[in-house]
């Protein structure tokens, strides 16, 4: 028995090993694995609580935005499950109680769940997200933010086991901190300003819904409740001359207010049913977006012309989005060889406001007219596919898919005293196949080829899939001990019309091995590329002159690895892993005769730029309920393309875990 | 001994009939030792369910014959043994109708061959809920190893770092067809609120409706220009430096858009050649949508 216990925590912690992306929190198994008897019940329960600490050179910022650990005492995990022994607990069956990070990590977890067989099961997780992102090549760095995002989603169903229950949910999302944003005044010519602001968004849903079961057939329904809100503030801290100084124009002050609120109110209905050898689902699923804005801007500075200007704009209005999408899934399996599956859905979305808004203008006192631009969406697909098994360890397997879309859009202008309206409409139509085969030469390999092609008659983005195909292999060799995996898939897709041309390649190869011969070793390795290369047209102004001869071409070459290996000697664990991702960029840039004229295109069409984090940890068991661990992780950031993110860190925590 | 223990009680035994859990702990004490904490515990602490839906033999088929073979695995129905196929039936049996798995026949992990043993440790899981074989991530890494990759880069959704799970924007199960896209892809992804993408759930400011929409994002979804599980670029871009990305669609050529004539070309104003117009979203801020503004100036 007590052999029986240990195996259980060796393999534990073997599981938890593979592949493990932070150093903290340590996941060694403390305690007794089978956990003490209190009363009727059986508890587990361990904790860790340690210190991390870091230090950072080179663009912190960047650190921040990749990793963002930082320095303190944390409660770096812990789990306490409860489990009544007979299954008939008074108040509860199962208590899991799971957490990490919390009290000061950038990403704070908890999760709870608590049941009782046939009465009732609670699911509750809370979670927080500090998130900072400097984006240097986004907007000049101008668009960074410092944010926290705190979610918690609660669900109770009532009578989980019975022939009709009831489900109770709320899910909170909350978002709030500083950032910096950007404004361009006071016309579209005009230079851009950085502003401070103070972003506050939150989303708040509430779900009633249920389930009842009546002569085999199964009815599922949900009505939801979804109100999301914004109240960020922008404004300027100081008066500023933009980030162009050749520009005159020069800004004094700026506020700007733009709350919004919105609801997206939701039905959605599930019909089951099913017999020996068929089964029907029935899916239909309504949501009514509505959302309410105001948009208030006052500036006051001094324009291009050099001329000075005060302008406020004021908006409001609502917009609608009405969303209904619907499918019915037949599966037949006539024998034991063939299974067919048929599934047709429906998708109609409507993008529809208020016909007009109205922008003040209070230097001259005058306004204009700002009109909803309706746009709707409408995709009827219809798939079917079919596994035939030719013997017990081959089986083929086909498909084939078709999308009908139609668009409608209507833009409205007011030029001088008319109103121009520009009703379109057009239909997309898309056919695909896919095709595959099955293979289980011995019985823990397996094998799967696979192939799949599709066409469009008419994409709706120039980088968009249009006349595509792919291929993809994949071996698995799967025992209790060892697992390893090769897999390769390409894709190809050419996009090109008249003066427009895009295609894309891409190239993925992976391979993974996970060998546990023991408890006391075990050792995971992975390695992946991918290549991507693309061409699309491209047209654009330089100097005044409109150029559209020119390609862009982006090429990219990303390798990654992981490589961690566990070793226990005695009371002593220890782990060593390393982690590297790089993009090796491409050399198709040099490629004669296919250089963008553009310098700027070329510079940025490969970005050539490595990150690696290699970690060890040490884990030593002080008593049976005690341990104590120690480890260490480096992050580097290196890149040929700016220059100015590169940082090294060196981060580490020291630990107790510990169960009572 | 258990032939005896069990076979002289039952007065005229079938073929091959249920013989109750209690039975089964006899040689398999490992399993039945922590039973109590696994969610399928439940149909023998409820007392009322059938024989076929009760503990042990409610997966594993009636045990009589195993029990008079002594423990012969070709007697009883033993998931190690068995072919995909089968050890779907097996549990589809009882959660066929689980309104997450209705698509499960026809998944892309179905399809694959991908069984339900290939994710989860009935007896042996590690993890507190759902009896995964491993932590989630590990779970899908073992087939996705380039996913693992994409959650390895510099900027990416923090699923390594465990505030997010793959199940967050996924249904492993199977789901409906997406929409948002003409072809099968994405695969396997949830939608929020049972008709939009899933990024809409915590990314709500982007949901809108917007007076103008950028339809790109409407029309063929946020994959458009975000690569959504890692990338080496800022904001999760598939393109390095943001120009490239928006001047790749906005050539004015052809019969895409929302027109079918080509989408906006740049305004002659701009000069590529001149650092400042190469910052889009530095003028374009509300580049996903704006209330105020068509150019998405504000």
């Amino acid at each position: 028995m007590r052999g029986a216990a240990q195996a259980l925590a060796l393999l534990w912690t073997a599981m938890q090993l593979a592949g493990q992306p932070t150093v903290a929190p340590t996941p060694e198994a403390v305690g007794p694995a089978r956990g003490r008897e209190a009363g009727n019940y059986n508890v587990v329960q361990w904790f860790e609580t340690g210190y991390r600490l870091r230090s950072v050179g080179g663009n912190a910022g960047k650190y921040r935005s990749d990793v963002n650990f930082g320095n303190g005492v944390r409660l770096l995990g812990g789990r306490l499950s409860v489990n009544s022994r007979d299954g008939h607990g008074r108040f509860f069956d199962e208590i899991v109680l799971g957490m990490q990070g919390l009290g000061n990590d950038p990403y704070q977890l908890s999760s709870l769940r608590v049941q009782k067989n046939g009465a009732y099961r609670y699911d509750f997780t809370w979670r927080l997200d500090q998130y900072y992102n400097p984006a240097l090549t986004i907007a000049q760095g101008q668009h960074f933010l410092n944010t926290e995002r705190r979610l918690q989603d609660h669900e109770l169903t009532l009578l989980p086991q019975s022939s009709w229950r009831l489900i109770l949910g709320y899910t909170r999302n909350r978002q709030d901190g500083p950032g910096l944003t950007t404004v361009q005044q006071f016309d579209s010519r005009g230079d851009e300003f950085p502003l401070f602001a103070d972003v506050r968004r939150e989303r708040n849903e509430y779900r009633l819904g249920g389930e009842i079961r009546l002569f085999g057939v199964r009815l599922n329904w949900l009505r939801g409740w979804d109100n999301y809100k914004e109240d960020t503030r922008a404004f300027l801290a100081l008066p500023s001359a933009g980030n162009n100084p050749a520009d005159l124009t020069a800004l004094e002050a700026l506020r700007r207010d733009e709350p919004y609120r919105g609801s997206s109110p939701y039905w959605r209905l599930n019909l089951r049913a099913e017999g020996r050898v068929f089964a029907a689902n029935a899916r239909y699923a309504y949501t009514a977006g509505r959302r309410r804005f105001v948009f208030d801007e006052s500036a006051a500075g001094i324009d291009r012309l050099g001329a000075a200007r005060n302008r406020q704009i004021l908006l409001s209005g609502a917009g609608r989005r009405p969303v209904a999408a619907g499918s019915l899934t037949l599966s037949v399996a006539p024998g034991s060889r063939l299974r067919v599956a048929s599934h047709t859905a429906f998708h109609h979305t409507r993008m529809e406001g208020d016909s007009s808004f109205r922008e003040v203008n209070n230097l001259t006192l005058g306004s204009a007219l700002i009109f909803f631009q309706f746009l709707g969406i409408r995709t009827i697909s219809q798939t079917t596919e079919a596994t035939i098994r030719l013997a017990d360890r081959v089986a083929l397997y086909g498909g084939h898919h078709y999308s009908a879309r139609r668009i409608r859009s209507l833009e409205q202008f007011r030029t001088g005293p008319v109103l121009e309206r520009l009703p379109a409409e057009q239909d997309n139509v898309f056919h695909s196949g896919q095709a595959g085969i099955r293979l289980a030469p011995r019985k823990p390999l397996s094998v799967n080829l696979e192939a799949e092609v599709g066409r469009t008659d008419r994409a709706f983005l120039p980088i968009g899939e249009r006349n595509y195909h792919g291929f993809g292999a994949r071996l698995r060799y799967r025992t209790r001990t060892l697992t390893w995996s090769v897999a390769a898939r390409t894709n190809y897709n050419t996009n090109a019309v008249s003066f427009s041309a895009h295609s894309s390649r891409s190239r993925i190869y992976s391979a993974e091995l996970s060998w546990t011969p023991g408890g006391r070793f075990s050792l995971d390795a992975a390695y992946g590329k991918l290549h991507l290369d693309t061409i699309s047209a491209l047209a654009f102004f330089a100097a005044g002159r409109l150029n559209f001869q020119d390609r862009s071409l982006y090429a990219s070459n990303l390798h990654s690895g992981t490589l961690g290996a566990r070793f226990e000697i005695g009371r002593v664990s220890l782990y060593a892993g390393y982690s590297h991702v790089e993009d090796a960029g491409g050399d198709r840039r040099r490629a004669p005769g296919a250089v963008a004229s553009l310098p700027a295109f070329v510079a940025a069409q490969t970005f050539p730029a490595a990150f690696r984090s290699p970690l060890a940890r040490l884990s030593v068991r002080l008593h049976s309920k005690l341990r104590w661990n120690f480890g260490y992780q480096y992050y580097g950031y290196r890149e040929e393309f700016s220059g100015r993110q590169g940082y090294r860190a060196h981060t580490a925590y020291a630990s107790v875990l510990w169960s009572f | 001994m258990l032939v005896l223990w069990y076979g002289p009680a039952e007065a005229a035994p079938q073929p091959n009939a249920y013989v109750g859990s209690e039975v089964c702990r006899k040689c398999h004490p490992d399993v039945w030792l922590n039973f109590y904490k696994n969610p399928h515990y439940k149909t023998l602490a409820s007392g009322k369910e059938p024989p076929e839906r009760t503990g042990c033999e409610g997966c594993h088929g009636p045990g009589q014959a195993h029990v008079q073979a002594l423990g012969d695995k070709a007697a009883i129905r033993a998931f190690s043994e068995m072919a995909p196929r089968q050890v779907l039936d097996a549990c589809l049996a009882c959660h066929g109708a689980d309104l997450s798995k209705v698509h499960l026949e026809r998944s892309a992990h179905t399809l694959a061959g991908v069984d339900c043993s290939a994710c989860h440790s009935i007896h042996r899981s590690p993890v507190a809920k759902f009896l995964l074989a491993k932590v989630q991530r590990e779970v899908c890494y073992g087939c996705h190893g380039t996913v693992r990759s994409q959650f390895s880069m510099p900027f990416k959704h923090r699923v390594n770092e465990g505030f997010m799970e793959c199940t967050d924007c996924h249904n492993p199960h199977g789901a409906p067809a997406p929409v948002w896209r003409l072809g099968l892809r994405p695969r396997l992804v949830e939608a929020a609120l049972a008709t939009e993408e899933p990024c809409l759930k915590c990314h709500s400011d982007k949901r809108g409706p917007f007076a103008f929409e950028h339809p790109a994002v409407r029309v063929d979804g946020c994959e458009t220009c975000h690569q959504p599980h890692g990338s080496m670029n800022a904001r999760l871009l598939r393109r390095p430096a943001v120009f490239t990305l928006c001047l790749e669609c906005h050539t004015g050529m052809g019969n895409f858009g929302r027109q079918g004539d080509g989408i906006t070309v740049q305004s002659a104003s701009h000069d590529m050649t001149n650092p400042r117009y190469q910052n889009c979203t530095s003028c374009h801020v509300r580049i996903h949508g704006s209330n105020a503004d068509s150019r998405f100036l504000r």
